[in-house]
């Protein structure tokens, strides 16, 4: 069967934001690493999710996102996401998640938006 | 029949023809007034003859004013005169002469003398040379009927020189060339345990070429079939050795079955040839198996299906000869119609019959045949092993498929041009969508599908077996999920079926909406159906009672949508 692996690395290189680097496939199964890595950037007032490495994402994985951004919003957290695909970007315009994550296309791009 | 310049015949005058030929010197001790010279390989852009073509008579090369190499050339080989032979406008030869004997010029009445001959030679020379132009094609038409009688020896040889006995089974095959050689063949192949091996299958092509690989195919599955696990294996094989030798452009349908005479149980696989059918009391159902046709691409898979033919029951294997049969007024014989007289039939050769007499009778005895017809027919007696067949699972005579592929397409219209590109089945366990995105991007890899559509496709695709998956099928592991992939002209389809026909179907009414999301009044899920209807161009949902669909549409060409 198909296998499904999803890895998250979180690193924090500059102050006051936390960067999880995405590799392989976000799905409804995705849940207990997203969140891991959601709890090992805590402290960050931003969050920058870094798709670079993104294989696959479903409609299980975008409603984990929603989840995240839910959680993100209670702690005064922003969300920030680059490395997307242009068939990804496009559903995140889709389902408006582009509208409450900031979409950059690189990891300097994503850094300065922070900071501003 | 026009003669081409540069073939012209040479026309002497006078009895004898020098043994040497060509570019001799003229010689005076000759018969009188000859010249002879080599054929004339006169260049067709030589304007000599558009002169030849025009003159009125003899044509005095002495005073002949033209840059011509052909000139030239019968100068030098000692030509004094040329009377072109004309027939209905066309310069088909020339009359070569030499100096006179008496060394005397030509006179006025030599020339009328020699233009009146010529005016009475060309019509006669015309009428040689085609003579011997159809001389020459009745020899080669005699070669390829030469050619045909050895395809046809060939093929012959392997056809099957007598049906096999089977026990309780009643074995007939009819094989009707449409000319003198088919592309059509069928065998039968004893195999361990008393089972036997049954091929149907049809070579692209005719003629010698397709002789011999009808004859390497034959051979190739004789040989796979008693070593292979099963059909599908055996298929596998033949196509892979198949594809390196075959011809281009040319290749296979096949259909292998291996039979239990014993319990009736028959499994299949199919690459590309017509679906068997089985007469049973409850109608004839289709033995469905997918695969593509052998020689096209390496690395195929071949589906194994598993089907039994009851007591009284009768498998038909046939080629596109019956069903493809056109009447006087282009109308198809047709699938249906095929199944429509099985019914009534009484199985076995009777049922042949049936079929033949009907199609004669309806595309009339005299037409010609258009392809190949063959048939053979496995008629298992109805006292024979009730009991060892009455718990065999039927469920592979996929009668119970959702819709016959090709019939309709998701907008009602009936459309014949739809292909299907792959079918197949898989077990709902989370996961597996991402298989059937990848075996939905190997089928439509020949579509002319941009890679922004692909992404699309497979995003649906993916989606839409999640739901038949956790919806349909409840995540339960052995209900399938069957995936039809197809192309028409312009669209590519794909259909995803579960066994949730019971269900609702989801209600999608509602929208997903992101801030009724992030405000905690929408569940954060949900956006599946949202997704899949975004992607495509068209979704439709039918449900059977049984069945459940989504189908899928996704035009080829982009309208806008890609931006």
């Amino acid at each position: 069967m198909a296998q499904r692996t999803l890895e998250m690395q979180v690193r924090k290189p500059h102050e006051g934001s936390a960067i999880v680097d995405v590799k392989g496939d976000i799905t409804g199964a995705s849940e207990d690493i997203l969140m891991d890595a959601y709890n090992q950037a805590e402290g960050a007032r931003a969050i920058i999710l870094n798709f670079e490495g993104l294989d696959y994402m479903n409609s299980g994985g975008i409603g984990l996102l929603v989840t995240l951004l839910v959680r993100a919003k209670r702690q005064h957290q922003k969300i920030f996401a680059f490395g997307l695909t242009e068939h990804y970007r496009q559903i995140f315009e889709l389902t408006r998640l582009d509208d409450a994550i900031g979409i950059y296309a690189t990891e300097a791009d994503a850094v300065a938006a922070v900071n501003s | 029949m026009s003669v081409f310049p540069g073939r012209l015949r040479k026309v002497t005058l006078g009895g004898r023809r020098k043994a040497q030929g060509a570019s001799a010197a003229p010689e005076r001790e000759a018969v009188a007034g000859m010249a002879d010279v080599a054929p004339a390989d006169i260049a067709s852009n030589d304007p000599i003859i558009a002169y030849f073509q025009a003159a009125s008579g003899a044509v005095d090369l002495e005073g002949l004013e033209l840059e011509s190499p052909a000139r030239d050339a019968l100068r030098a080989a000692g030509v004094k005169m040329v009377v072109p032979l004309v027939s209905q406008g066309e310069l088909i030869g020339l009359l070569n002469l030499g100096p006179r004997l008496s060394e005397q010029e030509y006179s006025t009445d030599d020339r009328k003398l020699l233009t009146n001959l010529a005016s009475q030679a060309a019509p006669a020379v015309r009428v040689g040379q085609l003579v011997r132009e159809q001389q020459a094609e009745a020899r080669s038409r005699e070669r390829i009927d030469q050619e045909l009688r050895v395809a046809t020896l060939v093929q012959q040889q392997f056809l099957p020189k007598e049906l096999p006995e089977l026990g309780g089974w009643e074995v007939a095959a009819h094989y009707r060339p449409a000319r003198e050689v088919s592309g059509d063949f069928y065998d039968f192949i004893e195999l361990p345990e008393g089972r036997i091996g049954i091929v149907a299958g049809d070579v692209t092509d005719k003629g010698v070429p397709a002789a011999l690989v009808m004859a390497t195919t034959r051979s190739i599955l004789r040989g796979e079939a008693t070593h292979a696990a099963g059909p599908g294996e055996v298929l596998r094989r033949a196509n892979d050795l198949l594809v390196p030798d075959i011809p281009p452009q040319m290749f296979v349908t096949c259909l292998y079955g291996v039979l239990d005479p014993a319990t009736g149980r028959f499994r299949y696989a199919n690459a590309g040839h017509n679906l068997p059918y089985v007469a049973t009391a409850d109608g004839v159902v289709e033995m469905r198996a997918r695969g593509m046709p052998l020689g096209l691409m390496p690395g195929m898979d071949y589906e194994e299906k598993e089907g039994t033919i009851g007591p009284g029951e009768s498998v038909l294997l046939h080629s596109d000869g019956l069903a493809e049969a056109h009447s006087p007024d282009g109308e198809m014989f047709g699938f249906p119609r095929v199944m429509k007289l099985m019914e009534g039939s009484g199985g076995g050769s009777e049922m042949i019959d049936v079929l033949l007499e009907e199609l004669d009778r309806w595309h009339g005895r005299d037409a010609e045949q258009e392809d190949d017809i063959t048939l053979v027919t496995l008629k298992r007696s109805a006292s024979a092993g009730v009991t060892m067949s009455a718990d065999e699972p039927q469920e592979e005579l996929t009668s119970t498929a959702p819709a016959a592929p090709g019939r309709t397409s998701s907008n009602g219209r009936a459309d014949d041009s739809v292909q299907v590109l792959d079918e197949f089945t898989l077990a709902s366990e989370e996961g597996n969508e991402r298989l059937v995105m990848e075996r939905v991007t190997g089928a439509v890899a020949g579509l002319p599908l941009g890679s922004k559509r692909l992404e699309r496709l497979k995003t649906a695709v993916a989606e839409a077996t999640m739901n038949a998956i956790e919806h349909g099928n409840q995540n339960k592991a052995e209900l399938p999920v069957s995936v039809r992939v197809m192309a028409t002209d312009d669209d590519v389809q794909v259909h995803i079926t579960d066994l949730g026909g019971a269900n609702e179907v989801p209600d999608d009414t509602e929208t997903p909406d992101l801030e009724a999301k992030l405000a905690g009044m929408q569940t954060p899920r949900g956006w599946g159906l949202f997704l899949i209807k975004n992607m495509v161009d068209d979704m439709q949902v039918t449900t059977d009672g049984d069945h459940h669909t989504i189908e899928l549409t996704l035009h080829l060409k982009g309208d806008g949508n890609d931006d």
